[in-house]
């Protein structure tokens, strides 16, 4: 039960780079909230400085209106799943979950009732006096959770906890993540660079780019606003399509044959030849007729994925090559001739220059 | 290697057997010669089967009754004294350089590159080259003539603290991050996690620094006047410059074969942990 706030926060490593700049993020008591974005954006280091692992250089991090800038890790009352897991190797699972406890002068009786019924939840209790040696990815990760949920802490930090796990591991771990947390409505960071990972855990999302906040919201908000063109790359799988094109009023063109008319209220009146970036999502781009297309997409591969199809083309006129997500049961070849509709209610613009996001 | 050639076969065991011939016929005639009585060495030649003295010599040799060492003390005192020795060093040693090691892999001090040059570049002096100075300061704090004089200055070591700070460089630091986490502080850490993780690695140091300690020479024959504090293996070069005609091989051999036992037993006794030490790594 706990909220966690950071001010201003700001890192600077000694040798002067900066990892984050003026980070400033409310989480609400039993709130998960995700930290996406790719190596080097600063999620890692801004999850550490929470834990306490990495120095503040500059900001204030309160935890329950708190000031915990200069205490240490323990004293926080925090809780980290890592990547690696972190398990002491040479003691047994019921010792790797039961030292922080001991550490904290818990007396032994407690101790063992609340490791047993740690393992309980996380149906561990027959590997208890086994090494981590002996487990198997997936268990050493639920002796990972166990140990953080043992002590019932004020927030659970998980960095990247399941980039270690085969795929289909890692789902099923996701989900019983995301019902422990649900369960015991305990305050959450997590940090990932998996975007589906971070659609499915978070309540809310946050985007971050070379030590920036790009945007903060629930994942279904961002993945249909996205605030910038770098939140709108970022998240869905496949990719935004992006497309150079010039703004006149309400007339997008995107090369001489290919001209879209949009009926968006909210883009900036009177924009003439504005440089802007059209974004459109592979599935927002519908097989048609040649009378109701507004262009036709020369099918360069193919990757037939089951339930659907990825055709991969050139935009006409371009050397852009652009994604288009089918319906799998429709066969396609190679050199195919696609006639693609563009939803108009689906297109997302951004200024070419700032990356920004126009219109609603 | 599944090749299958007869002659191959044959080669390698004739290498194999003459490796076991170098190596064991020295202690096959040590062995026999601690078996036989003086008289069997008048001829000057070794002989090569046991005789019947073998008993007589061990008792003679370890308790010195005769004098037949050429001290006033008994091989079995003198085994205690190479043997404590031998025990301070190994210890010293490892406490010393994982203690370091530990300070200079997980502290962030001023200095501290530095410090494990200066620690490294002493590799590069080992007893042998500073003896004289050393000698000079062990004489002037009166330490000449003891125990702390035999083993203090052997203690520093070098290769051990490197190979402890390469042992805690593959220690993932998420371990020790988790350790802060659940509250354990820079002592707790090390004895509660670092330690019982380093138990092979002290396990391999402590037997290649026992047999160290055992073996020194140089330093316990520079430093003790005082029969009391010779080693065991000090008194058998002493034996062969006896002198005047006769060496008496029964007893040097004896002696010899009593100095050879402890590290063997060391060597077998923690071979297991030994081998382990240095090939494998706890994941």
């Amino acid at each position: 039960m706990a909220t966690v706030s950071l001010k201003n926060i700001n890192k600077t490593y000694a040798n002067g780079h900066q990892a984050i700049e003026n980070l400033n993020l409310d989480i609400t008591d039993g709130e998960m909230l995700v930290l996406v974005g790719p190596s080097g954006c600063g999620k890692s280091t801004s999850l550490r400085m929470v834990a306490g692992l990495e120095t503040i250089s500059g900001g204030d991090l309160y935890i329950d209106d708190v000031r915990v800038n200069n205490l240490e890790p323990s004293e926080r009352d925090i809780a980290m799943v890592f990547q690696n897991y972190a398990l002491y190797p040479h003691m047994s699972v019921y010792q790797n979950m039961a030292y922080g406890l001991k550490n904290r002068k818990v007396p032994k009786d407690e101790i063992q009732k609340k490791v047993e019924k740690a393992a309980e939840i996380l149906e561990i209790t027959n590997l208890l006096h086994n090494k981590p040696g002996q487990l198997s990815g997936g268990q050493r990760q639920r002796v990972a959770m166990g140990r953080a949920i043992v002590r019932n802490p004020k927030v659970f930090l998980f960095d990247e906890p399941l980039s270690n796990l085969d795929a289909k591991l890692r789902v099923q771990m996701r989900i019983e993540i995301k019902r422990l947390q649900q369960e015991f409505a305990t305050t959450a960071i997590y940090v990932t660079h998996d975007q589906v990972e971070a659609m499915t855990l978070a309540d809310r999302l946050v985007v971050m780019n070379e030590g920036n906040v790009e945007q903060v919201g629930p994942p279904i908000e961002l993945y249909e606003k996205p605030a910038t063109q770098f939140v709108a790359g970022f998240l869905g799988s496949p990719a935004m399509n992006f497309l150079d094109a010039s703004l006149n009023g309400n007339r997008l063109t995107l090369s001489p044959d290919v001209v879209l008319d949009l009926n968006d209220p909210n883009l900036p009146t009177g924009a003439h030849d504005l440089e802007v970036v059209l974004g459109i999502r592979p599935e927002h781009m519908e097989a048609c007729d040649e009378a109701g297309a507004d262009f036709t997409l020369s099918v360069d591969m193919i990757e037939p994925l089951g339930a659907d199809t990825l055709l991969y083309g050139y935009f006409p006129g371009t050397d852009t090559l652009i994604t288009s997500e089918q319906p799998g049961k429709q066969q396609f070849k190679r050199g195919h001739r696609l006639a693609l509709r563009i939803d108009r209610e689906r297109c997302h613009l951004f200024d070419k220059a700032t990356g920004k996001r126009l219109g609603s | 290697m599944v090749e299958n050639r007869p002659w191959l076969t044959v080669t390698r065991h004739l290498v194999l057997i003459l490796g076991v011939f170098v190596i064991g016929f020295p202690i096959w005639i040590a062995l026999v010669a601690s078996t036989n009585s003086s008289s069997e060495f008048v001829s000057g030649l070794m002989p090569l089967w046991f005789g019947d003295e073998g008993f007589g010599n061990f008792r003679r040799v370890l308790s010195n009754e005769e004098r037949v060492l050429g001290v006033s003390v008994s091989a079995s005192w003198m085994m205690w004294n190479s043997f404590i020795m031998a025990m301070v060093i190994a210890v010293g040693k490892i406490v010393i350089s994982i203690l370091s090691a530990y300070a200079i892999v997980y502290f962030r001090f001023p200095f501290r590159k530095t410090c494990f040059w200066l620690i490294f570049l002493t590799l590069m002096l080992p007893v042998e080259v500073r003896i004289l100075p050393t000698y000079e300061v062990v004489a002037s704090l009166g330490m000449l003539n003891s125990y702390a004089g035999l083993t203090i200055p052997l203690i520093a070591s070098a290769t051990a603290t490197f190979l402890f700070r390469q042992f805690f460089m593959s220690v993932p630091s998420s371990l020790m991050e988790a350790a802060r986490i659940d509250g354990a502080g820079p002592f707790k850490f090390f004895k509660d996690i670092l330690l019982p993780l380093s138990v092979n690695n002290i396990a391999a140091l402590f037997v290649i620094l026992f047999i160290y300690g055992w073996n020194q020479y140089l330093w316990p024959l520079l430093i003790t006047t005082d029969e009391d504090y010779y080693t065991i293996v000090m008194v058998i070069k002493r034996l062969m410059s006896a002198g005047e005609g006769n060496i008496p091989w029964n007893i040097i051999m004896t002696t010899t074969i009593l100095a050879m036992l402890p590290p063997v037993i060391v060597v077998l006794g923690m071979q297991k942990l030994f081998v382990k030490g240095l090939i494998e790594q706890e994941k």
